[in-house]
Protein backbone atom coordinates (compact mmCIF):
# COMPACT_ATOMS: atom_id res chain seq x y z
CA UNK A 1 0.00 0.00 0.00
CA UNK A 2 1.17 3.29 -1.14
CA UNK A 3 1.09 6.17 1.33
CA UNK A 4 2.39 9.66 1.99
CA UNK A 5 4.97 10.34 4.47
CA UNK A 6 2.92 13.44 5.81
CA UNK A 7 -0.30 11.38 6.82
CA UNK A 8 1.90 9.10 9.03
CA UNK A 9 2.86 12.00 11.33
CA UNK A 10 1.64 11.76 14.90
CA UNK A 11 -0.12 8.39 14.07
CA UNK A 12 -0.24 6.18 16.89
CA UNK A 13 2.13 3.14 17.17
CA UNK A 14 0.57 0.08 19.23
CA UNK A 15 2.35 -3.47 19.91
CA UNK A 16 0.27 -6.53 18.97
CA UNK A 17 -0.61 -7.17 22.76
CA UNK A 18 -2.26 -3.96 22.81
CA UNK A 19 0.21 -1.83 24.42
CA UNK A 20 -0.08 1.99 23.31
CA UNK A 21 4.04 2.58 22.75
CA UNK A 22 3.21 6.59 21.71
CA UNK A 23 3.57 8.59 18.65
CA UNK A 24 5.07 8.45 15.21
CA UNK A 25 7.69 11.38 15.12
CA UNK A 26 9.94 10.44 12.21
CA UNK A 27 11.30 7.96 9.95
CA UNK A 28 14.90 7.53 9.37
CA UNK A 29 15.48 6.38 5.38
CA UNK A 30 18.60 5.11 3.80
CA UNK A 31 18.74 7.80 0.99
CA UNK A 32 20.53 6.05 -1.39
CA UNK A 33 18.36 3.43 -1.81
CA UNK A 34 14.70 4.79 -0.22
CA UNK A 35 14.29 1.90 2.24
CA UNK A 36 12.97 3.01 5.36
CA UNK A 37 15.36 2.00 8.20
CA UNK A 38 13.63 2.85 11.92
CA UNK A 39 10.74 4.45 13.03
CA UNK A 40 11.38 7.64 15.72
CA UNK A 41 8.21 7.70 18.33
CA UNK A 42 7.64 9.75 20.65
CA UNK A 43 7.37 7.78 23.80
CA UNK A 44 3.99 7.48 25.73
CA UNK A 45 4.39 4.36 27.84
CA UNK A 46 7.93 2.62 28.89
CA UNK A 47 8.60 -0.13 26.95
CA UNK A 48 12.71 -1.24 28.41
CA UNK A 49 12.82 -3.45 25.16
CA UNK A 50 13.21 -0.67 23.37
CA UNK A 51 16.24 1.04 22.40
CA UNK A 52 15.86 4.78 23.82
CA UNK A 53 17.86 7.50 22.11
CA UNK A 54 17.33 11.35 23.01
CA UNK A 55 14.38 10.80 24.66
CA UNK A 56 12.67 9.06 21.53
CA UNK A 57 11.89 4.82 20.88
CA UNK A 58 14.44 3.50 17.95
CA UNK A 59 12.18 0.92 16.51
CA UNK A 60 13.10 -0.85 13.47
CA UNK A 61 11.12 -0.55 10.45
CA UNK A 62 11.21 -4.43 9.77
CA UNK A 63 8.94 -4.95 13.22
CA UNK A 64 6.09 -2.97 11.37
CA UNK A 65 3.43 -5.36 10.67
CA UNK A 66 0.85 -2.91 9.57
CA UNK A 67 0.10 0.79 8.70
CA UNK A 68 -3.32 2.32 8.48
CA UNK A 69 -4.94 4.18 11.46
CA UNK A 70 -2.45 2.98 13.59
CA UNK A 71 1.36 1.70 13.25
CA UNK A 72 1.63 -2.22 14.63
CA UNK A 73 4.49 -3.53 15.54
CA UNK A 74 5.30 -6.84 16.34
CA UNK A 75 5.74 -7.57 19.62
CA UNK A 76 7.28 -10.79 19.36
CA UNK A 77 9.88 -10.09 17.13
CA UNK A 78 11.27 -7.10 19.84
CA UNK A 79 11.61 -9.80 22.07
CA UNK A 80 13.57 -11.66 19.96
CA UNK B 1 24.01 8.20 3.53
CA UNK B 2 21.12 8.11 6.19
CA UNK B 3 18.47 10.70 7.06
CA UNK B 4 15.14 11.26 8.18
CA UNK B 5 12.12 11.67 6.08
CA UNK B 6 10.95 14.92 7.34
CA UNK B 7 14.31 16.67 5.89
CA UNK B 8 12.72 15.63 2.10
CA UNK B 9 10.07 18.23 2.59
CA UNK B 10 10.94 21.75 1.31
CA UNK B 11 14.02 20.29 -0.57
CA UNK B 12 14.37 21.55 -4.24
CA UNK B 13 15.24 18.69 -6.40
CA UNK B 14 17.33 19.43 -9.28
CA UNK B 15 18.91 17.11 -12.64
CA UNK B 16 22.85 16.38 -13.09
CA UNK B 17 22.96 19.08 -15.54
CA UNK B 18 21.80 21.55 -13.00
CA UNK B 19 18.19 21.87 -14.42
CA UNK B 20 15.44 22.89 -11.81
CA UNK B 21 12.90 20.26 -11.48
CA UNK B 22 10.49 21.06 -8.74
CA UNK B 23 9.71 21.22 -4.93
CA UNK B 24 9.39 18.30 -2.68
CA UNK B 25 5.93 18.77 -1.01
CA UNK B 26 5.02 14.94 0.04
CA UNK B 27 7.47 11.51 0.25
CA UNK B 28 5.35 8.27 -1.02
CA UNK B 29 6.12 5.41 1.05
CA UNK B 30 4.98 1.93 0.19
CA UNK B 31 4.41 0.00 3.24
CA UNK B 32 4.33 -3.42 1.85
CA UNK B 33 8.14 -3.14 0.67
CA UNK B 34 9.44 -0.80 2.75
CA UNK B 35 11.07 1.48 0.74
CA UNK B 36 10.23 5.20 -0.67
CA UNK B 37 8.41 4.88 -3.89
CA UNK B 38 8.47 8.79 -5.02
CA UNK B 39 8.86 12.03 -4.75
CA UNK B 40 5.38 14.10 -5.14
CA UNK B 41 6.75 17.69 -6.59
CA UNK B 42 5.20 20.97 -6.77
CA UNK B 43 6.55 24.47 -8.39
CA UNK B 44 7.79 22.00 -10.99
CA UNK B 45 9.40 23.34 -14.11
CA UNK B 46 7.00 23.42 -16.84
CA UNK B 47 9.91 23.75 -19.23
CA UNK B 48 10.96 20.02 -18.34
CA UNK B 49 7.80 17.90 -17.32
CA UNK B 50 4.45 18.81 -19.92
CA UNK B 51 1.76 18.74 -18.04
CA UNK B 52 -0.94 20.84 -16.18
CA UNK B 53 -1.24 19.38 -13.07
CA UNK B 54 -0.61 20.99 -10.02
CA UNK B 55 2.27 18.05 -9.19
CA UNK B 56 3.88 15.48 -10.83
CA UNK B 57 5.57 12.42 -8.78
CA UNK B 58 8.86 11.25 -9.58
CA UNK B 59 9.76 7.80 -9.17
CA UNK B 60 13.00 7.54 -6.23
CA UNK B 61 15.04 5.04 -8.31
CA UNK B 62 15.93 7.88 -10.70
CA UNK B 63 17.21 10.00 -6.70
CA UNK B 64 20.92 9.99 -7.31
CA UNK B 65 21.95 12.12 -4.15
CA UNK B 66 20.02 13.80 -0.91
CA UNK B 67 22.01 16.67 0.56
CA UNK B 68 21.03 20.18 1.16
CA UNK B 69 19.28 19.46 -2.38
CA UNK B 70 17.84 16.50 -4.05
CA UNK B 71 20.07 15.17 -7.55
CA UNK B 72 17.84 13.22 -10.03
CA UNK B 73 18.82 11.53 -13.10
CA UNK B 74 18.04 13.60 -16.17
CA UNK B 75 15.33 11.24 -17.62
CA UNK B 76 13.37 14.50 -18.47
CA UNK B 77 15.19 15.27 -22.30
CA UNK B 78 12.71 15.65 -24.90
CA UNK B 79 13.60 13.30 -28.06
CA UNK B 80 14.67 16.42 -29.93
CA UNK B 81 17.20 17.41 -27.34
CA UNK B 82 19.10 13.47 -27.57
CA UNK B 83 19.06 13.51 -31.26
CA UNK B 84 20.77 17.13 -31.20
CA UNK B 85 23.25 15.50 -28.80
CA UNK B 86 24.10 12.65 -31.01
CA UNK B 87 24.49 14.78 -33.39
CA UNK B 88 26.89 16.70 -31.95
CA UNK B 89 28.67 13.43 -30.54
CA UNK B 90 28.67 12.06 -34.11
CA UNK B 91 30.64 15.29 -35.54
Amino acid sequence: MEIGARNLARKVVVLTDGTIVGTLYNITVDYKTGALLNLIVRPRTEIPEFNKEENMYIIPFEYVRAIKDYIVVDRRKVRS
Amino acid sequence: MMGEISNFFGMKVFTDDGVYVGRVAEVIIDTDTKVIRGLALVEYNKAVVNSNAKGVIIPYRIVKAVGDIVIVKNVFKSKKVEQEQQDQQGQ
